[in-house]
């Protein structure tokens, strides 16, 4: 790999990890795609790099979540299970279903999670009568000078957004940030940046179950991962800290915009 | 949430940091020097251990809640740790 192209990647990583890390989704629902129809880069070693560089990017905004108190440990905790079973199943089913449908029901999904968003986006999920119990999985969240609670609702749907997202990160080795991301934060009443801190939290441990598999079969290419996973690092940190300045509104509006562009692209892509 | 059961989460948050940012800081190192020497070996090992970062975040917490006897917890993350682990040694047996 030359100079010019360890920059392109760093780069190309860099911008994956901004926006990944502000949205708590990991980035490689942008990274695949741009490194494959744009660099020309084989799918596998694509999807590869995309996993080592999400675990990079889950990671940096981790430290930063953590330290800053978003992180739902509980809540992260019992979706995992959820996640690492669907990462399971979706390696499993890999064989199933055709590129073309999973492309269609992916991208179909996404955009309309991204319609659901923009028309819910107005609507706040954290109560600022901090005497109120916000249960096991609830949480508390400061927001300047206020602190805010809130509380977990339709937890069967989180668990079920979770196993799709497990799967999703299994079959097209995303993060699956992309589904939990929007459906907690619109359905289960999650604020929208404890919902990204708390996906990212967890996008790195799915990632992780798949990522050892693809490492054995040599499609984890070292100067292209690392390139890219140095550059989502440096991304992320700055993404994770940015995603504190910009208003929660703003932000969902962003990841709506995202999913939509997103999911027309994918299921373009399979027609 | 009673004071107690908070003040013992953050202090196992801590913990976790702490592991996220050593196995972080050693693994850009060795990426960094892997890239700029062209090291196949500092990549491969920095790539690896990336890769196990998030494999020892589920043991710290696994191990944290029981040691806070969480059982319930401590059941949930074992079980996340026994995925992580189960796919380590699919990758190994290829």
């Amino acid at each position: 790999m030359s100079a010019h192209h360890a920059i392109v990647f760093l780069l190309t990583g860099a911008a994956s990890g901004l926006v990944g890390a502000m949205l708590g989704i990991g980035g490689g629902v942008f990274l695949v795609p741009l490194l494959t129809l744009a660099f020309g880069v084989p799918i596998r070693a694509a999807v590869a790099a995309s996993l080592v560089s999400v675990i990079a990017t889950a990671t940096a905004s981790s430290t930063v979540n953590l330290d800053r108190g978003l992180v739902n440990m509980r809540l992260a905790m019992a979706l995992e299970v959820a996640t690492s079973v669907g990462g399971l199943g979706g390696g499993l089913a890999a064989s199933l279903l055709t590129s073309q449908q999973l492309f269609l029901i992916f991208g179909a999904t996404l955009a309309t999670m991204g319609a659901l968003m923009v028309m819910r986006s107005g609507r706040r999920n954290v109560i600022a009568d901090t005497s109120v119990d916000p249960g096991r999985l609830g949480g508390r969240l400061q927001e300047g000078d206020t602190t805010y609670v809130y509380r977990l609702r339709r937890m069967p749907l989180a668990l079920g957004a979770s196993l799709v997202a497990g799967a999703v990160s299994g079959l097209l080795g995303l993060g699956g940030g992309i589904i939990k991301v929007p459906v907690l934060n619109t359905f289960c009443g999650v604020p929208i940046r404890v919902a990204a801190a708390t996906s990212a939290f967890m996008i790195g441990v799915t990632a992780a179950a798949s990522v050892f598999v693809y490492f054995s079969r040599g499609d984890v290419v070292l100067p292209l991962a690392s390139a890219v996973a140095l550059g989502a690092l440096a991304g992320s940190v700055v993404g994770a800290r940015l995603g504190q300045r910009v208003e929660a509104r703003a932000l969902k509006i962003f990841m709506a915009v995202v999913l939509l562009v997103v999911g027309v692209r994918m299921a373009l892509e399979a027609l | 949430m009673t004071d107690g059961e908070g003040g013992r989460l953050e202090r196992l948050e801590d913990t976790i940091e702490l592991a996220l940012t050593v196995g972080l800081g050693v693994s850009t190192v060795l990426l960094l020097v892997g890239l700029i020497a062209g090291s196949d070996t500092a990549l491969r090992w920095g790539v690896l251990l990336l890769m196990l970062t998030p494999v020892a975040r589920v043991a710290v917490v696994t191990v944290g809640l029981a040691l806070e006897r969480d059982w319930t917890f401590t059941l949930v993350s074992f079980f996340v740790l026994a995925i992580l682990l189960a796919g380590i040694w699919v990758g190994v047996r290829r």
